[in-house]
């Protein structure tokens, strides 16, 4: 079955073909959350609230564009209201926790995890705009087309905050540096 | 043109960009996980209004079989004349007495 076909029936009443539909994206979508947060509850909340946000819209979805499109655009938005809410509150997960709970990454060399331990470290100083934009066009290797359509920005916008977010990276990274 | 910071920048990026998150322990029974939930809020967070154009179908097999009933139900003659009769009655003595008007 299609995607399309999945989604009808799912807005018929399928729950099985809703889970069918999650079963084939959630690995995508895991991989673009993991790279906004370094926690595994809280990754799978985000997973988990975008897939809710789908289904509540899932009427609203026109077959105009392939279905993982507007998936990636619900959890575009998904991961940038975590930030969000992240940068309110605080963050409130106690460090110890954090590394407990921490996602692992396949093959962890040594260099490869201090690498992703600074950056980690260096993306928590940034706006969630700036990370955001960093996220996708740095780590996700999106176009500024792909980000405009994915955030709602303009490409000139995109650029100019892409632009922006690698200068303050810089700065923050620049103490790193000159151990 | 790339300064030295640029360079770092990228180097970082790239070691990053290349290590791909490990999520499979998280994606094991995550559909299960999900739908239960999705089930769950379903049934607490509608309202009982949300299923009553569920009834419809209910009220308006009440209203046809009500219908019917009425149709078919035989007339008492000797309680419509005397209805009749009472209202008449009624019609002369506000006539005579002049209340009616």
């Amino acid at each position: 079955m299609t995607d399309e076909e999945l989604i009808r029936s799912a807005l018929n009443g399928g729950d099985a073909s809703f889970a069918e539909l999650v079963q084939r994206h959630k690995g995508k979508i895991f991989g673009m959350a993991a790279r906004f947060v370094s926690d595994a509850h809280q990754l799978d909340d985000i997973a988990q609230e975008i897939f809710i946000r789908a289904w509540r819209n899932l009427a609203k979805f026109r077959a105009d564009a392939p279905f993982e499109h507007w998936l990636s655009r619900i959890a575009t938005r998904a991961c940038y209201d975590f930030l969000r809410g992240k940068q309110r509150r605080g963050n409130l997960v106690p460090l110890d926790d954090q590394r407990d709970s921490e996602i692992p990454a396949e093959a962890d060399s040594s260099s490869a995890a201090d690498a992703r331990e600074i950056l980690v470290h260096a993306m928590q100083k940034l706006s969630p705009e700036e990370r955001l934009v960093i996220t996708l066009t740095e780590l996700e290797e999106k176009s500024v087309r792909e980000v405009a359509a994915l955030t709602g920005w303009s490409e000139s916008n995109v650029k100019v905050r892409a632009f922006r977010a690698r200068q303050t990276l810089k700065k923050i990274l620049e103490p790193t540096y000159e151990r | 043109m790339k300064d030295e910071s640029d360079k770092r920048l990228d180097e970082l990026l790239s070691a990053v960009r290349a290590q791909k998150p490990d999520t499979s322990r998280l994606e094991y029974g995550f559909e299960t996980r999900l739908m239960a939930r999705l089930r769950e809020e379903g049934s607490a967070a509608k309202p009982w209004h949300a299923f009553a154009w569920r009834l419809s179908p209910v009220f308006a097999g009440i209203v046809v079989a009500l219908g019917i009933w009425t149709y078919c139900s035989p007339r008492d003659p000797e309680m419509d004349a005397a209805a009749v009769t009472a209202s008449d009655e009624a019609q002369m003595v506000e006539y005579l007495t002049g209340n009616g008007i």
